[in-house]
């Protein structure tokens, strides 16, 4: 039976491979029969396509000034010396123009009358390994007509560097540059920092629960943690359960994360060391709840309002469960602080708490609150962005406006190019 | 122990994000497996870290039963509702629909899951509509502001409220839709423009403290 | 003695609150008005425009990322956004990044593939539920089967003839996502910026406001709001669904907070001025 299948599947692939060629020749004679009254594509060049991971090969040819409407491309790719031609790609003879290719003017010349195009092989011939060289034409048609162009070949290449991300690379290194000064000159000196009511409150909110003898509740969010809030959040926690440990107050820590979790538990073991009570500390402060938000939410507020505490820290990410926390905290009649990056919870936070740190304000929690200056001089870089934030706003809004104003085209998209994502 | 607790951390922290950073610049095959590979590690640590979970859950509401504690009773709910859920998955092959229909977990799913999300999502209209009578205070000049465009924008957002907008202000010749569409594109999007350049480049120093190792604090201090 | 009374109206127990909002959403839902949904938002439209312009045969992409808890006002979208796909004879894929949702994605499907006689594996695929999100969207940006393998009855993906000719993000021509969480931001910031694919999005109306900035910059091509965002989607594709019912508590309840609102402040004029 099997043998049957096989056989029969080979009778159909001979047959198909001697009637192909036919097909093949077939289709030839037919483009040939197309009178060539259309002049050729010329200076076709293939070549491999930068800044990728390989696979693609850059097709640039010559763009005619004045072709006739309607006149459209077609691109074709084969692997093999002859025949065996695909088409890729057809398009209007006013489309894929080299000025169009999207990479910035560092890493690609964009010529008036040329057109150049992406040609992605895996798409065409799956998985290869870089190497083999492709070749590659392009018939140029318009009604019954057709041209047929020279052929181009290029093997392919697997890129080492993303020029076009070079602005991208500069601010990186320039912002490390900024970074490791300002933490050497932090070891020098002091650095000034505002005062954030907020966080100066968490001493009076644990004051509050160690004169009332009622728990604090501290909730980290549902972000993960590779979530910057959630890692803001763990810092913080850090200094408030250190302080929890020296007044012997209670904290309770109710998780949506595992991983969050057990992060939270070494940052609230070790404080407790820190602060001279490792016998005070529980395995429970920290647990688990939930991973679904509405669960976790419910639970929460189910502890909360059984247990009443004194306090509530609402640190980290946060969602729609922002408001159903802190309404329930602020019906409890805790001491409510707040902090969140995600910025359209924050009005929520306002009004259910007492206090609300404002996204940056969170990063800076873990630095205000443990005075280290290594830690208080990224703030530095931190302003430092904001001021080259601002500067290349004002500055450019106005040297574009000017730049329309005067026609400087060439010199306006070159700003643009210099502060667009690749 | 310092080294195994401390520096074999951080000299993994600081690799791997090194290298994740340089991917962003490197297009070539092998970076991309780099990342291919991190990404299949990182799905796994995080598929462990459920059972973590789990676990946590499961002792601390044991010991809770166990000690009678305050509240012990809201512990054997844990219990009923996970097995609620468990047991029906497992009977269904985790598949909630068959040709035949639901399945028990499918049923599980619509009956139980879906009305105590939906329940928990509900209160928080009931919980906003509390919270804007209590909160939504003229106080201040801000307030009033406020106040005016949240009007605004409360009454536009529905049918009623533009059919009542252009009986009372359809003179001025400004649709209630024009005003909240200025409202929102100008004034609010400045605004969270500003906060969201902010909490970025937050985000960017913060990713730099912690690759370069001077952020440690989530690993506990020496 | 009036302020006082006053004054104590100002602290009247939330529950009476709680009370007066259930009684308004209680009354459309059990006797609807047929209040008319009238305008439709520019963002709405642009969503319907970005799906009808695509020639049929395209591959799009949904990510749904919403559990019961949000379905009043998601699951609606998703099903107006389905129908618009298969009435325009697009190849669909589904993706989650929710575990809660995968439920409602077959009850979906299960509904709307019967109306418009798709087939699973030729006209649509619904992939299984991933955790970590941003791995899978990174590895999606090269080669979506180093993921994804088998769809979630765990039939092969490869020869699938709905996924034919897709591998990456460059083979979609779009990618809309229905979520009440941050998952739409990464969609943003990790593909569509990265990887220059549109994405359209769908959204809880308490998270709405948040995406100006990019529907400004056309970061995102359109974003359905809510369910007024899902009335209007509905009136779109001229298929009435649960969003236009919902219309009528949605007009009521808005009032409701209008009127409270100016209470409290009339309330609080009299008690400092008079």
């Amino acid at each position: 039976m099997l043998n049957n299948k096989i056989k029969f599947n080979l009778l159909l692939l001979a047959s198909f491979l001697t009637v192909s060629p036919v097909f093949a020749a077939k289709s030839a004679e037919a483009v040939k029969a197309l009178k060539p009254a259309l002049a050729p594509v010329t200076g076709l060049k293939a070549q491999d396509m930068p800044y990728d991971v390989g696979g693609a090969v850059l097709l640039t040819w010559d763009a005619e000034a004045a072709a006739p409407e309607g006149t459209l491309y077609r691109v074709f790719v084969s692997s093999l010396e002859a025949g065996g031609w695909l088409q890729t790609a057809a398009f209007a003879s006013g489309e894929k123009m080299s000025k169009d290719m999207g990479l910035p003017f560092w890493a690609w010349k964009a010529r008036g009358g040329m057109h150049a195009l992406n040609v992605e092989l895996n798409n065409i011939y799956g998985d290869f390994k870089d190497g083999p060289v492709f070749h590659f034409k392009i018939t140029k048609v318009k009604g019954t007509v057709a041209a047929e162009s020279e052929t181009a070949s290029s093997a392919t290449v697997s890129n080492w560097f993303r020029l076009d991300r070079l602005n991208n690379l500069v601010l990186l290194i320039v912002i490390i540059v900024i970074f490791f000064w300002a933490v050497s000159h932090a070891r020098r000196k002091g650095l000034f920092i505002r005062r954030i009511a907020g966080l100066d409150a968490i001493d009076e909110a644990i004051g509050r629960a160690t004169e009332m003898g009622k728990p604090i509740f501290y909730v980290p969010g549902i972000g993960s943690m590779g979530s910057i809030s959630t890692i803001a959040s763990a810092f913080i926690l850090g200094e408030v359960s250190k302080k929890v440990a020296q007044y012997d107050s209670q904290i309770k820590v109710p998780h949506y994360d595992p991983i969050v979790m057990t992060v939270c538990k070494e940052v609230v073991k070790q404080s407790y060391m820190e602060a001279g009570r490792p016998d005070s500390y529980r395995e429970d402060i920290n647990h688990f709840v939930s991973a679904d938000q509405f669960s976790y939410a419910a639970s929460v507020d189910g502890m909360i309002s059984r247990e009443k505490p004194a306090a509530c820290f609402y640190m980290g990410y946060f969602m729609a469960e922002s408001l159903l926390l802190a309404e329930v905290g602020a019906t409890s009649g805790a001491i409510q602080i707040a902090g969140t990056d995600v910025e359209h919870q924050l009005p929520f936070f306002f009004t259910a708490c007492d206090y609300t740190l404002i996204g940056e304000e969170l990063y800076a929690a873990g630095a205000y609150l443990s005075k280290e200056p290594m830690l208080l001089s990224a703030l530095k870089v931190q302003d430092f962005g904001k001021l080259v934030v601002m500067v290349s706003v004002f500055f450019g809004m106005i040297l574009v406006a000017l730049g329309a104003k005067f026609g400087w085209d060439g010199f306006v998209q070159g700003l643009l190019h210099l502060f667009r994502n690749y | 122990m310092k080294l195994i607790k401390k520096q074999i951390p951080l000299a993994i922290v600081f690799i791997t994000g090194v290298l994740t950073l340089v991917s962003y610049y490197v297009p070539n095959k092998t970076s991309v497996n780099y990342i291919e590979t991190m990404n299949k590690w990182e799905n796994i640590v995080v598929a462990f870290a459920f059972l973590l979970g789990l676990v946590s859950l499961f002792f601390s509401h044991y010991h809770k039963l166990k000690k009678k504690a305050d509240g012990w009773g809201y512990s054997i709910f844990v219990f009923v509702g996970f097995f609620a859920i468990v047991i029906p998955a497992y009977v269904s092959g985790g598949k909630q629909m068959t040709d035949a229909g639901l399945t028990p977990l499918g049923w599980s799913f619509k009956y139980i899951y879906n009305a105590l999300s939906g329940t928990m999502f509900a209160v928080l209209a009931f919980y906003i509509v509390s919270t804007a009578y209590r909160s939504f205070r003229i106080k201040s000049m801000q307030a009033f502001v406020l106040f005016v465009a949240a009007f605004i924008l409360i009454l536009g957002k529905v049918p009623l409220g533009q059919m009542i907008w252009d009986a009372v202000l359809g003179w001025t010749g400004a649709g209630v839709n024009n005003v909240i569409d200025w409202i929102m594109q100008v004034p609010a999007v400045a605004g969270k423009r500003g906060i969201m350049i902010g909490i970025s480049i937050g985000a960017i120093v913060t990713s730099l403290k912690i690759i370069f190792g001077i952020e440690k604090q989530y690993m506990g201090k020496d | 003695m009036f302020k006082e009374k006053l004054q104590k109206f100002f602290k009247i127990d939330r529950r009476w609150i709680f009370l007066l909002l259930a009684i308004t959403l209680f009354v459309p839902i059990i006797k609807p008005l047929g209040l008319p949904n009238k305008t439709i938002a520019e963002a709405t439209s642009r969503v319907y425009e970005n799906i009808e312009k695509l020639p049929p045969g395209s591959f799009v992409l949904f990510s749904f990322d919403y559990d019961p808890s949000t379905r009043p006002e998601l699951h609606p979208m998703a099903f107006a956004l389905v129908r618009h796909a298969f009435s325009r004879n697009l190849r669909v894929g589904v993706v989650t990044y929710i575990a809660g949702s995968t439920g409602l994605i077959e009850e979906l499907f299960a509904k709307v593939s019967k109306e418009y006689n798709k087939t699973d594996g030729k006209d649509y695929v619904i992939l299984p539920y991933m955790p970590n999100i941003l791995a899978v969207l990174t590895q999606m940006s090269s080669d979506l089967y180093g993921i994804y393998t088998k769809d979630r009855n765990g039939t092969p993906l490869q020869d699938m003839p709905v996924l034919k000719g897709v591998k990456n993000y460059k083979d979609m021509s779009l990618i809309v996502c229905v979520t009440g969480t941050a998952i739409l931001d990464y969609w943003v910031a990790f593909v569509g910026d990265k990887y220059s694919v549109p994405v359209a999005g769908g959204v809880t109306a308490i998270s709405q406001p948040g995406y100006g900035p990019y529907l400004q910059t056309n970061q995102l091509k359109g974003l359905i709001g809510g369910m007024k965002g899902a009335a209007e989607y509905e009136s779109l594709i001229k298929q009435p669904g649960k969003g236009t019912s919902g219309i009528d508590a949605l007009n009521l309840a808005h009032l409701l907070v209008l009127v409270l609102i100016l209470t409290s402040n009339i309330i609080l004029l009299i008690v400092k001025y008079f």
